[in-house]
């Protein structure tokens, strides 16, 4: 078997200098007694007012310009700040929007060409969906928000397999393209089955982009299971388009469901090749279960885990288990005890409002625990 | 008159009590949104540009009216600096809006306090135990007298001049709060624990003193004593503003004082009430208010200390409306009214109780 060796586009080197200069000065404003002379967020306020997209220690980015892909996706071109390090195929970032006076964070994967000077994020309005909503209705070109540096293993290796799957479904495109725009900027001399599952083809995203691409990198055949004519994607539909399966390596991003049956299938025929997958749910919502069910409390920071029981709330909990978290009056009013949840579903005892959003402010000492939950303590 | 305690309400009333001040609570709090922060944003801005300012006119102004502006502009910084952006802040006024910036556990204020020790004699004992004897340990700040259920001890004939001190040196009072000296010298606190507060309170004051009386006088060069003494000055306006305003809350005439004992197995409504009966308000303008950092409306800031305290003035006709449906005791009244009151507490305290006949 031979392997096709392509070079992985480096980040930008040009843009290092930003950061050289900016930790030293931001480790400097985090002193305690500069600190207590000139707070952080003053100077990142100041700096604003100066060029919104100055920052000592934030990705900020300008939306540049804003493409319809289908009635309900749309693509963001950013351009970065220099401290954005770039990101490879296949990662994505955490985008960090104010909306009703409310940081939200959600997570979006790259669809732009790594080493790109601009980046780009395409966005699938969810019914209800309060960013992607947000992105699509109020987010104009020209405006300035943050974003985190991109994230996740879900990338292609440096040395490529000669045959590859790139296998998709709705707006687990986003991924995958980035990944055949790599490809395609690497000259990548193999194989390619790109294999996407959508509705139809007003449904599909970057149709245009794809098309040419099509026909102009011949190592690739575009292949399209438009699930409204031809019915629901199963193993065997997969099977009947990619006959030679069993030999190619494979990144997989889609909705659960298919990415399950998929995994599945792959042990079951016992497929040598690798299968690299990645889930895009915005979070999982797991399902809440009664006051007083049992559930496991993981400490992120300590290591300590306890399970629950009764329907005490969490301060009480922990301190069962013989962990001391700090607190202090013990009612929700001092808020002592608050600390980020990670993830999972808290209810509040005072007000009954759940929190199931990933890092979100609760206090201990007037939360039960609804689900298997992450603190950060 | 010091232990007066509100009407007795049945337990359905208190009940009822209770639900009606949730209700006046989640009107604001399900609407918190985009104005909420921007008022915040909007003090944190005139404070910088106030600080900016004062001290510019402090360091390059010429004459004394220039010295004078720089004063109270820098004071005026301070005052919002403490008062509407950080002691509303540090409750977690603004948790819900995920700012770091606006975190209530990572705040750090331009006072001789340190902010995590704030967040412990405050938040916890003195908003959880609200005037409790022997609890709360804001009643009196362990130096003044304020009730005849504090027991006379000769160091109370030079209350006036302890409290004329407290008030000068406001800070200090505050940010040694926490040391909690008399339970040390009682041997209830480990020495140990007693050192690591001290280190804490020392290690502030020490940033406060190098930023106000070393740093920026220094930079002054030959202007320095002129900072100096404008630094100073706007330390102690400030102190003065803020022991007025805090005094006001809690020590005029008819607020309530509870025993331990009549607190235990409070409900939420309880816990209302002894809040409402002991606190009290002062009346206003907006800018007053805002000077104030809202704790005008003491009240409002006892009954909901995580609502961002713009808001109170909203609320206070419903809750003095409640009082008025249950004939409770809304406590209010001008500054000057107010203060008189607390005054004139202190210095009937000064005196040992009149002995009962036997």
């Amino acid at each position: 078997m031979t392997l096709t060796t392509a070079p992985r586009t480096p980040a930008p080197t040009s843009t290092r200098w930003a950061a050289t200069l900016a930790t030293p000065v931001r480790r400097a404003l985090r002193h305690p007694w500069v600190e207590s002379i000139v707070r952080e967020s003053a100077v990142e306020d100041a700096l604003q007012v100066l060029h919104p997209l100055l920052s000592l220690s934030m990705v900020r980015v300008k939306v540049v310009k804003i493409l319809d892909e289908t009635h309900s996706t749309k693509t963001f071109v950013l351009q970065p700040n220099t401290l954005w390090q770039g990101g490879l195929a296949g990662q994505f970032v955490t985008v960090q929007l104010e909306i009703n006076g409310r940081r939200e964070e959600r997570v979006y994967s790259l669809s732009s060409r790594p080493g790109a000077r601009r980046i780009a994020i395409t966005v699938k309005r969810q019914i209800g969906g309060l960013v992607s909503s947000h992105l699509h209705d109020t987010v104009r070109v020209g405006d300035v928000f943050t974003i985190s540096q991109a994230m996740g293993e879900f990338v292609l290796p440096a040395v490529l397999a000669p045959k590859i799957l790139l296998l998709s479904a709705g707006s687990g495109i986003t991924p995958v393209m980035a990944m055949l725009r790599d490809l395609r900027a690497r000259r990548y001399q193999g194989d390619i089955v790109f294999l996407h599952v959508c509705r139809n083809t007003d449904d599909l995203i970057f149709s245009s982009a794809l098309r040419t691409m099509a026909l102009e990198y011949p190592e690739l055949s575009l292949l399209l299971h438009q699930s409204d004519s031809a019915g629901r994607f199963t193993t065997l539909a997969l099977q009947a388009a990619v006959p030679d399966l069993a030999e190619r390596s494979t990144w997989l991003c889609g909705p659960s469901a298919l990415m399950d049956m998929v995994h599945q299938y792959w042990r079951d025929a016992a497929i040598p090749q690798p299968l690299a997958s990645e889930r895009f749910v915005a979070f999982p919502i797991l399902p809440t279960t009664s006051q007083g069910t049992p559930v496991a409390v993981q400490m992120v920071a300590t290591g300590h885990q306890f399970v629950t029981e009764g329907n005490a709330p969490l301060l009480v909990q922990a301190e069962r288990a013989g962990l001391t978290p700090k607190h202090g009056c013990r009612i929700g009013i001092c808020r002592s005890c608050q600390c980020v949840k990670k993830t999972g579903t808290v209810e509040n005892l005072t007000t009954g409002a759940l929190s199931s959003a990933p890092n979100e402010l609760i206090r201990l000492c007037i939360s039960v625990a609804r689900t298997d939950i992450a603190l950060d303590l | 008159m010091s232990l007066a305690k509100p009407a007795n309400l049945t337990r359905e009333q208190v009940a009822q009590f209770e639900r009606e001040v949730n209700a006046i609570r989640d009107g604001v709090m399900n609407n918190l949104g985009q104005a909420d922060v921007d008022h915040m944003r909007n003090m944190v801005r005139i404070s910088r540009a106030s600080e900016i300012g004062g001290r510019a006119l402090l360091h390059f102004g010429i004459g004394p009216l220039s010295w004078v502006a720089g004063v109270v502009a820098l004071a005026n910084a301070k005052i919002l600096d403490n008062m509407e952006i950080g002691h509303n802040v540090m409750h977690g006024q603004y948790d819900w809006t995920g700012d770091p910036s606006l975190n209530s556990q990572t705040f750090e204020w331009d006072i001789a306090c340190d902010g995590e020790q704030w967040r412990h004699s405050h938040n916890v004992m003195h908003h959880t135990y609200t005037n409790i004897l022997g609890k709360d340990r804001d009643l009196g700040y362990s130096l003044l007298r304020l009730t005849d259920a504090q027991r006379w001890k000769p160091r109370h004939w030079f209350q006036p001049l302890a409290n004329l001190m407290l008030a000068m040196g406001f800070q200090y009072g505050v940010g040694s709060h926490d040391l909690e000296i008399g339970r040390y010298k009682h041997g209830a606190m480990p020495k140990e624990e007693f050192k690591a507060r001290l280190d804490r309170f020392l290690t502030k004051v020490g940033k406060v003193w190098f930023k106000d009386y070393l740093l920026f006088p220094a930079l002054a060069l030959w202007s320095a004593p002129r900072v100096l003494a404008g630094n100073f000055c706007a330390n102690l306006i400030r102190n003065l503003w803020t022991y007025v305003i805090i005094f006001c809350g809690h020590f005029t005439e008819g607020v309530a004082i509870y025993h331990e004992e009549d607190c235990r197995n409070e409900t939420r409504g309880d816990w209302y009430l002894r809040q409402l009966s002991g606190s009290s308000n002062l009346t206003g303008g907006r800018l007053f208010h805002i000077m104030s950092g809202h704790l005008s409306h003491q009240i409002e800031h006892h009954l909901f200390p995580d609502m961002p305290a713009h808001r109170y003035p909203q609320v206070a006709p419903k809750i003095e409306a409640l009082c008025k449906k249950y004939g409770l005791f809304y406590n209010t009244g001008s500054l000057f009214k107010q203060y008189l009151t607390v005054m004139k507490r202190i210095l009937t305290h000064t005196l040992p109780p009149r002995k009962l006949r036997a």
